[in-house]
């Protein structure tokens, strides 16, 4: 069903009288919100959000997935991913021989996450955060050994993890993060991405 | 023109540059580094506290995007043109998606229709809160700053937890999306909608019904049905004014044919009508994000990207959607290495969407290469800023504020 046009008007006056009535009501919600406040601030360095899987944060390049294709690179719109030739041993070949692999820049980088999505054997990952620094712009671009590691996440070493959780009276509303369901599922997690790119490299190799 | 300036008698005020022309009348340069107007600048000439003759200065943000958009890939641009409003990032760049999709012959799917009219709306909902939070604390109400920004951030929240960034969402590519919506998403969406309902109430309590708000919109800056539809005036600003003109009404684009809601239109032409048409929007985007939702939830997850892409898609691929592979992300298309190397086949194509701020055109044209032969992008803040010339002479310089801010000026967006 199409859209409906609606004719409204401004409000008209109260029968109160507006100044009187608009004057209590404005105190009214002011009075409301000062005696319960939402706060939603996060004291970021002591605080900081835990954000979801799937949240375009820092990449990782799993190299033994890479089939040195150069689909990321070719699409990436800031130009922050290159091909570096970089001599490796090939397994199924049994010699050395060279070979491309991605290495970002970040300078350039601008999170669209076109290279994760485009890659063809998901070699490239998101980790769900994005807070670091460098000290200079000669380390923002990394090389190949750099990109493979998971970048430390220094706020969550020292900070209270956070989240915000939906609510229909407040809003976001911010809890600590659940830490017992975590500490489950995160380690189980961490462990099964260290395992997982290399159970599943002896089974390309064994299959190609 | 400033033939005797008297520096001596003229105060000097931050942001501000003041000539004096004759007697009692002055030439007041405002911006470009305005107190929140962001880059631009209004050149007024004042007599007295009355405003004689106004000027809009644009182009301090001007970034050539049209001509960088001629020398990158097809998908390159995508994100480029994103950054006109990052704050409205899935309004801006769907037409020029769908100008490429009818080049390419290609028609999103049902289930993508509705998850890119979701974010759209989203966005829309985001952007109206940014802009009444600029226009509060440009007459002073800085409580009405804070809580539209605060309220913002539920909407963002929606926005990262469906697409993976909280602003540049980068969601519409040709032929389909680039996230389904997480599990708990549309549990998470309606007690947004919800608390934003009540919320509106309070706004109109404390800012929009405020007798001191009031005084100062009311009858200030009255833009006539003639002179709104003269100056090519665009979106809530014309809806205030009594037109009935909306892309999403006249020319039904994704899933707004099958949505139900409401185009509210105000009489009044004032900034008060302004700030209220806003408020009345966001009232039906919250309408039109229920409706997506509860389709989204009857139907089943497949459909998110036109099969001519998905025909060939490898096992991994599906894999990855469902969530097998658990270092990366779920329910996530992934795209075609085609894309990296789209040829778009010759033609010429335009599309329009309802933005936030108004309507948003693209016109794209193809000569069948891997990049654009040329794209044109008329944005909605450009042709508002027009307005301010015609309708700002005769108020004070008071009433400058009121007036600019009700119009929801974004100079990124203008400047292109």
């Amino acid at each position: 069903m199409p859209a409906k046009v609606a004719l409204k008007r401004n409000p008209k006056k109260n029968p109160l009288g507006r100044v009187f009535s608009g004057n209590i009501g404005a105190l009214a919600v002011g009075l409301k919100y000062f005696f319960d406040p939402n706060r939603i601030t996060l004291l970021y360095p002591h605080e900081y959000i835990k954000l979801r899987q799937g949240y375009r944060g820092y990449i990782i390049l799993i190299q033994e997935k890479c089939i040195s294709c150069s689909s990321c690179a070719r699409i990436c719109p800031a130009r922050a991913m290159k091909m570096l030739s970089v001599k490796v041993f090939d397994k199924r070949l049994k010699k050395e021989m060279v070979k491309k692999f991605p290495v970002i820049n970040y300078n350039r980088c601008i999170f669209c996450g076109y290279c994760v999505d485009v890659c063809p054997t998901e070699a490239l990952y998101h980790v769900p955060y994005h807070d670091l620094v460098y000290m200079n712009m000669q380390d923002m671009i990394l090389s190949l050994e750099d990109f493979q590691k998971e970048p430390e996440d220094v706020t969550a070493k020292e900070g209270l993890p956070i989240k915000y959780i939906f609510d229909e009276k407040k809003g976001l509303v911010k809890v600590k993060y659940e830490e017992e369901k975590k500490e489950v599922v995160q380690p189980q997690q961490s462990q099964q991405q260290k395992e997982n790119p290399q159970s599943k490299q002896v089974d390309k190799g064994g299959v190609s | 023109m400033a033939s005797n300036i008297s520096s001596g008698s003229v105060p000097h005020l931050p942001g501000m540059e003041v000539t004096e022309l004759s007697k009692n009348t002055y030439e007041v340069y405002i911006g470009p580094a305005h107190p929140g107007s962001g880059h631009m600048r209004i050149i007024v000439e004042v007599d007295g506290d009355v405003m004689v003759r106004v000027d809009p200065d644009i182009g301090f943000v001007h970034r050539t995007m049209e001509k960088l958009a001629e020398g990158r890939d097809w998908i390159k641009n995508i994100p480029l043109f994103e950054r006109m409003a990052i704050l409205d990032a899935c309004n801006i760049t769907l037409p020029y998606v769908e100008a490429v999709e009818r080049l390419l012959g290609t028609e999103p799917p049902d289930r993508a229709r509705y998850l890119r009219t979701l974010l759209c709306e989203i966005n829309r909902i985001a952007s109206h809160l940014y802009g009444m939070g600029i226009f509060g604390v440009f007459l002073g109400h800085s409580t009405l700053y804070m809580w539209a920004f605060g309220d913002r951030e539920v909407f963002i929240d929606l926005a990262e937890q469906m697409t993976g960034a909280r602003l540049t969402h980068s969601y519409p590519v040709f032929g389909g999306v680039r996230r389904d919506i997480p599990d708990d998403f549309p549990e998470n969406a309606r007690k947004a909608t919800k608390y934003m309902r009540n919320r509106l109430n309070e706004y109109a309590k404390i800012f929009l019904n405020n007798p001191n708000i009031r005084s100062r919109l009311e009858n200030v800056g009255i833009m006539s049905k003639n002179l709104a539809t003269e100056l090519g005036i665009v979106g809530p600003n014309l809806r205030a004014s009594g037109v009935r003109y909306d892309v999403r009404l006249n020319e039904p684009y994704e899933a707004y044919g099958d949505v139900e809601f409401e185009i509210p239109v105000f009489e009044e032409g004032d900034s008060l009508a302004r700030a209220w048409a806003r408020v009345e929007e966001i009232r039906q985007s919250l309408n039109i994000i229920e409706q997506a939702v509860d389709w989204l939830e009857k139907h089943p997850r497949e459909n998110f990207m036109h099969e001519k892409f998905w025909k060939t898609a490898p096992k991994l691929y599906k894999d990855v959607f469902s969530g097998q592979i658990d270092y990366a992300g779920k329910y996530r298309v992934k795209l075609m290495p085609l894309f990296a190397s789209l040829k778009v086949p010759p033609g010429k194509a335009f599309a329009r969407v309802e933005a936030g701020r108004g309507e948003m055109v693209y016109y794209v044209e193809s000569d069948g290469e891997d990049v654009p032969y040329r794209v044109r992008v008329v944005s909605p803040s450009f042709r508002n800023v027009i307005a301010f010339k015609y309708l700002m002479p005769g108020h004070r310089l008071m009433d400058l504020p009121a007036i600019y801010g009700s119009f929801d000026y974004f100079p990124p967006e203008w400047d292109r």
